[in-house]
């Protein structure tokens, strides 16, 4: 399937697009975009403004980033998943709704790669970072404290 | 980006969100507030515009919007250069009015007992990050606070103040 993003990546889209290979299209292709109005008609979009995958706002104001909403949507339970959507929310939104102190960290490396490369570039970067997060956490979870 | 006439880029948010509920009207206010705006006129706020900055104020748009709101995202330059310093500098003296603050708040809790310095120095140190996100035009009163912070937590010995880049 193809599945549609803005261009100029950072730690939202660059974190849905891994879960997105690794947990729901392992076939998945990327297609970035500047304009809205040119994302592919078989394409589905995400963290795009007025798309169903994107940030929600609560009624309390309170909000979403897309990672988390495309958790919600594939009904993706998770608990290691949710542990890296508090880290990615912290970094894309920073607002102290959950104390993920990796968030700041990861927020300046994808800041930095986004200074060097291009999209699809980040994407074959990060996907090994998110992995190891992913890996990382899931021992921390098992073990009921950090891994060695 | 600097233009021909020496200003840089903004991006503006225009928008109209009804008064009541205001539970939605006040939490565009607050992550404005974080964001750091300049308010230009009612419903007229810009920042330096930069991906990040765009991006932020565009899905605050989108929250006006769900809101039951109107919000629009315009770029734009200051006509003149002048226009620019005087925005420049009344950002900068809301973030030296924090900054002093924080300074203020670190110097009075220099005399606190060792434990509760140490809090309010952790305390702080979070602030400063939190204000640095928003500080677009550094003012001197940042490396005022930086060391002010720095010494309190010195003092109880922990450790050291992170650099704050905006």
């Amino acid at each position: 399937m193809r599945w549609a993003t803005r261009a100029g990546i950072h730690i939202d889209r660059a974190a849905c697009a891994w879960l997105i290979r690794r947990f729901i299209d392992p076939q998945a292709r990327f297609v970035f975009v500047t304009d809205p109005g040119d994302v592919p008609s078989d394409a589905v979009a995400f963290d795009m403004r007025g798309v169903d995958l994107s940030h929600y706002t609560g009624p309390d104001g309170a909000a979403d980033c897309t990672f988390e909403t495309i958790l919600r949507r594939h009904d993706l339970s998770d608990p290691v998943l949710w542990r890296i959507a508090a880290i990615v929310h912290e970094a894309d939104l920073d607002d102290e709704r959950y104390d993920a102190p990796e968030a700041p960290g990861l927020d300046v490396v994808l800041r930095g790669l986004s200074m060097l490369c291009g999209d699809e570039r980040i994407l074959e970067l990060t996907g090994p970072i998110f992995d190891g997060l992913y890996e990382y956490h899931r021992r921390a979870l098992l073990l009921g404290r950090e891994p060695a | 980006m600097v233009s021909e006439a020496g200003v840089g880029r903004w991006v503006m948010l225009c928008y109209r969100i009804p008064r009541e509920p205001s539970t939605p009207r006040i939490a565009v206010w607050r992550k404005l507030k974080r964001l750091g705006v300049a308010q230009l006129a009612d419903g007229l706020v810009t920042l330096p515009a930069d991906a990040r900055t765009r991006e932020q104020l565009e899905w605050i748009a989108d929250e006006i919007s769900d809101a039951g709101g109107e919000a629009s995202i315009w770029l734009a330059q200051p006509a003149t250069a002048r226009q620019e310093r005087d925005l420049a500098r009344r950002m900068a003296a809301a973030r030296a009015a924090e900054y002093a603050a924080v300074s203020a708040e670190a110097g009075a809790a220099a005399s606190a007992e060792v434990r509760e310095a140490r809090r309010t120095g952790e305390r702080l140190r979070a602030e400063l990050r939190r204000i640095g996100r928003r500080d677009y035009f550094p003012p001197p009163e940042r490396d005022t606070a930086l060391a002010a912070v720095r010494s309190l937590l010195d003092s109880t010995g922990a450790g050291d103040v992170q650099q704050v880049s905006s």
